[in-house]
């Protein structure tokens, strides 16, 4: 059962993480773990709608109105997903107007 | 770091994979024109140069117990290979010092020079070497990407057998220009196990062995055979593992995805002992463009000889299935070298 994410909350791409649109899908590396990651074409786009939205909640409506899903399961893939992306360092959760609040970089 | 010096200006002069080798030995490489991407001066030294060099620095821990590096304090890489010969590259990529051991055959020193030693240069220099095979076809390069073992050599060679060049074996440059990425021609010479390069090319009385312990021949490959110049990238394929179970029967050729043939870059890249903050964004980067613009395909096929030519045929066939020129690319340049 993936950790339920605050909606007010907002993410960023944590300092050290590159990625890159290949496709319509992404790659990313953790610099700092030295990993590579690979989303899939839905993983891709929930990743661009999550990292320029002002908060998981406006993330939540645009992904909502452009695939045909249940709002509660699209709350569930967005859980999922941010749990893996935070739990590999490769984003930081920060409340809007604030900065992330995990993993600061200490420089 | 500085060594003696027979000549001011090494008296010999190459181009291989792009970059022009000024060298103060002659090597078994045609004579040609400038390399475009890099110039390295290559000069013989003693072993007290060598073994000053390498005074008191631990070695890494090695993947093969004849084969032993290490990392200088002033950023040069030692290298050496027992039987064979041992290498300095300097920090700037610029240099390569080398001594080639007594009864070693210049032609096994030179494939781990050309290899091994110059990989590392290039990889100081910013290029990012792919570990592939490439034949050319219509022009163009069909790459064979695949770790040591997996059959790229012998493939390449039954490309070779059917009246194609060969580009390079082993290792591969790409280096995108003008909005094409173009592939470099490798030294004229073929790794092959005596029965494939006997079953396909029909001679291996010039072979040498590639080390003491190998059966592996370094062959030649006469110059009609052999891609002198770049060409445009094709296909590339990278080839299944020989030893997976579930290898079939027949050939089979599949489509990656953008994301996959990212991770097909990545895994397939060049000395990947070589990793700091600076060159896993350049591989990233690398990956990333060739993933977007290349078609990149998985080739599965039986690893018997005589069925070679079945896999010849089926990537000819697959070949005129693809919409070329794919190295044509319309986006901006993004040089990763």
């Amino acid at each position: 059962m993936p950790v339920s994410f605050s909606l007010s909350q907002r993410i960023s791409i944590a300092p050290d993480v590159l990625h890159r649109q290949v496709g319509d899908e992404a790659v990313l590396l953790n610099l700092k773990t030295e990993l590579y990651f690979g989303l899939d074409q839905v993983g891709a786009r929930m990743w661009d709608v999550l990292n320029e939205a002002f908060s998981i909640q406006a993330a939540y409506e645009t992904l909502l109105q452009e695939y045909d899903v249940p709002p509660g399961q699209l709350r569930e893939d967005l859980d999922e997903l941010l749990e893996g992306l935070v739990a590999l360092g490769l984003v930081q959760l920060g409340e809007i107007g604030q900065g992330p609040s995990v993993d600061q970089p200490t420089e | 770091m500085t060594a003696p010096a027979a000549f001011p200006h090494p008296p010999y002069r190459y181009c291989v994979y792009g970059t022009t080798i000024s060298s103060e030995i002659p090597l078994a490489l045609p004579e040609q024109g400038e390399g475009r991407l890099a110039r390295v001066e290559l000069r013989v030294a003693p072993a007290s140069h060598f073994a000053d060099a390498i005074r008191n620095v631990p070695f890494e821990r090695p993947v093969e117990d004849w084969n032993h590096r290490a990392s200088l304090p002033d950023g040069s890489s030692y290298l050496r290979w027992d039987g064979i010969g041992e290498f300095l590259t300097s920090a700037d990529g610029c240099h390569i010092w080398c001594r080639q051991f007594e009864d070693a055959p210049f032609e096994s020193f030179q494939v781990y020079m050309l290899g091994q030693a110059l990989a590392v240069v290039l990889v100081k220099r910013g290029f990012e070497p792919l570990h592939a095979t490439a034949a050319v076809v219509d022009g163009r390069a069909i790459v064979f990407l695949g770790h040591s073992g997996f059959g790229k050599s012998s493939l390449a060679a039954c490309f070779l057998a059917a009246g194609h060049r060969l580009l390079t074996d082993d290792l591969l440059i790409l280096h995108e220009s003008a909005g094409r990425i173009l592939a470099y021609p490798g030294p004229p010479r073929i790794k092959l196990f005596p029965k494939v390069a006997g079953e396909l090319l029909g001679h291996i009385a010039s072979g040498v062995p590639m080390n003491p312990g190998a059966r592996k021949l370094i062959l030649p490959v006469h110059a009609r055979r052999n891609q002198a110049h770049p060409v445009a990238l094709g296909a590339m394929y990278s080839l299944a593992a020989p030893y997976d179970a579930r290898r079939p029967q027949s050939v089979r050729i599949e489509s990656l995805s953008p994301r996959e043939a990212f991770l097909e870059f990545v895994a397939h890249t060049f000395n990947d002992r070589i990793v700091n903050m600076r060159r896993l964004e350049r591989q990233f980067t690398m990956a990333a463009r060739l993933a977007s613009v290349a078609t990149v395909k998985k080739l599965s096929y039986p690893r018997v000889l005589d069925r070679l030519p079945d896999v010849r045929a089926a990537v000819l066939s697959d070949l005129d299935r693809i919409d070329l020129p794919v190295a044509a690319c319309a986006g901006p340049i993004v040089a990763w070298s």
